[in-house]
């Protein structure tokens, strides 16, 4: 079965290209636009989440918290986007729990890149 | 695919121009609210970061700038001033230029850019900007596979919380593997006595020796993800030269954040090109006239048959309309916000002080209707603004607040929605308007005009009061073009107002132009649709009801004196006398009226058809409709219609009006 993978950005540009990138490798995708969409839209399993960190409502970093704090996502591997200006929000996502990064802007095979390594 | 991306980013990036504006108006407020910074930073750092995905590297630096500023304002290292927000929103405008040049209209003026980020800067003292260093993204080890083939020995040793944060130590093992020759020793030396065992904890740790060509920094980037939260050593085995050692980073869970849970749920939702859902609208409303069709042939062969599936088809489209127009339905959100930007800018350059209120914002009109109505209020507010509101000092003398105010409302009324531009300003001088009149030839010296005639005489071409041209008010062409904008939606302005205390324009619009819920009455032998939003009901009216009230047009509906208007007189229709005829009551904004007919046959799903230019004069009808049986149908317009009555009633002789070169009285429809 497709792993499905779900992408949290308010941007709706940023969430297609993902959307399109993914779902052209086969995975299957959930779209979210902030933090609070996204801890909604967990009520499914998910294989991985891919977060903007700069959301209304609930942030990304606000967003990786709550996940890890629910016993019912533990391990759950989390993507975070940042952009090179954003070191100490990088580290703050980090500290937070999140898996990995992915710097913007990126390109299709750098998302494909860092999503198999941590998704296998 | 990639242009797909790209127009997706640059509607995105269009709408967060326009919250970035709204966030700064609101700031201009409010300026110490950190809530409002964090919208504006928001839109630019989104701006920034989809414009450096797509392509759009010149906005996205240009975003990036502007970010860098609100970040500071963001972390209160920097004061909000009016400098700063009106600096920023001409950014706005600039990068809403350069999206238009990236579209193909017209050209994005470099120097104008750089001449806004020189002035940001010298407002916020910050240095000359640093070129961005380039991206670059994890995950790309292996890239730079070249030269020969060496052995290195990793040591391996995640932290204790690593599978916690969802790392796979596995899967960085396989990666490593696709780098080369890979072989693997585990080492279970940490791994403490069962009953100690944390089974979330990760006490295992791997020594590996990897033959490869590629550099130890692609070694290391495997790793990139827990560089910080694992030990890793890499060595050359010949020479064992390179060496680190990362030591464990102790992770603290926080508090979760909760910040936005009042939010509202957000809808999810797809983007269509405007031209598909015309498309869609259209096409149903072909539906819809075969449909009427069928029903038509349906009741003449009287086969059950035949009706039941006609009947089907009936509420299967009726539905399908309902859900179509309904998916063209806009919020006045977004038109009305721009206002907020216009009034801000002229208020400036009038040298007046202008506050915009706005109500009734999520009132829903069809988009066609929305996008034709941009125009007429920008220049009604235009108006109130130059010609209305007064300069503080005139306010003040006058003992009003030195702040006018322009009011911008919305609301449903029937199959219409009624948009107010009120202002609190010093509102129309009749006696001006009637000289002015006058002197222009529009009217006759002496000539009787009820006070809302007056009013409408500002709606003719050329008609202006203004003293001076100011470069706002568009030298005296202005408000017939509200006027003839608003008519072509087959709307309608009525004017309002005392002299000192301000004016109000009322534009009454219909909520779609494609297709309506109408009720089909026959009139002798001619058909006619009334918009079900506007009746009420149908009542008999007897031979004995007309002798009972002595000839007059007036009906007793439950207690109720009803006016009526006999549509077979109105529109010179021959009829048979006929001892029972139907009134339609119907809802207007002058109260309630009966319309006579013959017969009301039954709703109609109408599809609205333009008359065309020949009687664009022609008031009280809105449209016309094609019936089942290919028949032509006007649809009334029932406000106008009474209006027209109740004007032709009370004046029996009317003054020379060239506003109207047709009568609608002179219009006789034949079907």
């Amino acid at each position: 079965m497709a792993k499905v993978i779900l992408t949290v950005d308010d941007s709706a540009s940023v969430r297609q290209m993902v959307k399109f990138t993914l779902a052209d490798a086969g995975y299957s995708v959930i779209e979210a636009v902030d933090g609070k969409d996204a801890l909604a839209k967990l009520n499914v399993p998910v294989n991985l989440v891919i977060t903007d960190l700069n959301m209304p409502n609930l942030d990304g970093i606000g967003l990786i918290r709550c996940i890890r704090a629910n016993p019912a996502c533990k391990g759950l591997p989390i993507l975070m986007l940042t952009t090179e200006s954003q070191q100490e929000r990088k580290l703050e996502g980090k500290a937070a729990g999140a898996t990995g990064w992915i710097v913007k802007p990126f390109g299709a095979p750098q998302l494909l890149a860092v999503v198999k390594k941590v998704l296998g | 695919m990639i242009d797909k991306h790209k127009q997706a980013f640059q509607e995105e990036a269009r709408e967060l121009l326009v919250e970035l504006e709204s966030a700064l108006l609101e700031l201009d407020q409010n300026r110490d609210d950190r809530e409002i910074v964090g919208r504006a930073f928001r839109a630019l750092h989104t701006i920034k970061g989809s414009g450096a995905m797509f392509g759009f590297d010149d906005i996205a630096g240009f975003a990036h700038n502007l970010e860098t500023v609100f970040d500071r304002l963001r972390n209160g290292h920097l004061a909000a001033t009016a400098d700063l927000i009106n600096l920023t929103l001409a950014a706005g405008d600039q990068m809403k230029t350069m999206l238009d040049e990236a579209a193909g209209h017209g050209a994005a003026d470099q120097a104008r850019s750089a001449g806004i980020l020189a002035d940001l800067r010298r407002l916020t003292g910050a240095a000359e900007p640093r070129p961005d260093a380039a991206p670059t993204a994890p995950g790309e080890a292996g890239a730079a596979t070249v030269g020969p083939a060496r052995e290195w020995r990793i040591r391996f040793r995640p932290g204790p919380t690593v599978l916690l944060n969802g790392t796979n130590p596995l899967l960085l093992l396989g990666e490593l593997r696709g780098l080369g020759d890979l072989r693997i020793e585990l080492d279970t030396a940490g791994v403490p006595p069962l009953s100690e065992i944390e089974p979330d904890r990760c006490y295992l740790a791997w020594e590996m020796v990897l033959t490869t060509a590629a550099e130890p920094e692609a070694i290391r980037d495997v790793f990139i993800f827990i560089e910080d939260d694992c030990e890793l050593t890499v060595e050359r085995l010949l020479d064992q030269a390179v060496q680190a050692h990362a030591p464990a980073l102790e992770t603290t869970p926080a508090a979760p954040d909760r910040r936005g849970a009042t939010g509202a749920e957000t809808a999810s939702s797809i983007r269509v090109s405007a031209d598909k859902l015309d498309q869609l609208v259209n096409l149903v409303g072909e539906l819809v006239t075969v449909q009427a069709r069928l029903s038509e042939l349906a009741g003449r062969r009287d086969d059950a048959d035949i009706l039941e599936v006609s009947e089907a088809v009936d509420r299967l489209t009726a539905a399908l309309r309902e859900n179509s127009m309904g998916i063209r339905m806009l919020p006045l959100k977004t038109t009305f916000a721009r206002f907020q930007r216009l009034v801000h800018d002229l208020a400036i350059e009038l040298h007046k002080e202008v506050e915009l209120t706005l109500e009734g914002a999520d009132t829903e009109l069809d988009k066609t209707v929305i996008d034709q109505l941009s125009d007429p209020l920008v220049h009604l507010i235009r108006n109130s603004m130059d010609h209305g509101i007064e300069t503080p000092e005139v306010r003040r003398a006058a003992g009003k607040r030195s702040t006018g105010t322009v009011h911008l409302a919305a609301r449903h009324s029937g199959a219409n929605v009624l948009i107010q531009v009120s202002d609190d300003g010093r509102g129309l001088d009749v006696e001006a308007v009637r000289a002015r009149a006058v002197e222009r030839g529009l009217i006759e010296r002496g000539a009787q005009l009820s006070e809302g005639e007056v009013f409408s005489l500002i709606m003719a071409p050329g008609f202006s009061t203004a003293r001076e041209v100011t470069s706002v008010s568009r030298r005296g062409v202005g408000l017939d073009v509200v006027r003839r904008n608003v008519e072509a939606l087959r709307g309608s302005i009525d004017i309002a107002g005392k002299p000192g205390a301000g004016l109000t324009v009322t534009l009454r619009l219909p909520l779609t132009l494609a297709i309506i819920d109408g009720l089909l009455v026959r009139v002798g032998q001619t058909h006619f649709v009334l918009p079900l939003a506007n009746s009420l009901e149908c009542v008999e009216l007897t031979r004995q009801d007309i002798q009972d009230a002595h000839g007059k047009h007036i009906a007793n509906v439950r207690g109720e004196l009803i006016p009526y208007i006999r549509l077979s007189e109105y529109f010179r229709i021959e009829t048979a006398l006929r001892e029972r005829e139907q009134i339609m009551v119907v809802e207007t904004e002058h109260g309630h009226y009966g319309l006579v007919v013959d017969q009301v046959l039954g709703d109609h799903q109408t599809v609205i058809k333009n008359l065309g230019r020949l009687y664009r004069h022609v008031q009280v009808v809105a449209g016309a409709t094609i019936l089942g049986d290919g028949t032509v149908a006007l649809i009334l317009d029932p406000h106008r219609l009474v209006q027209e009555a109740v004007q032709s009633v009370s004046q029996k002789k009317r003054p020379h009006d060239r506003s109207k070169s047709v009568n609608s009285r002179d219009f006789k429809p034949t079907a």
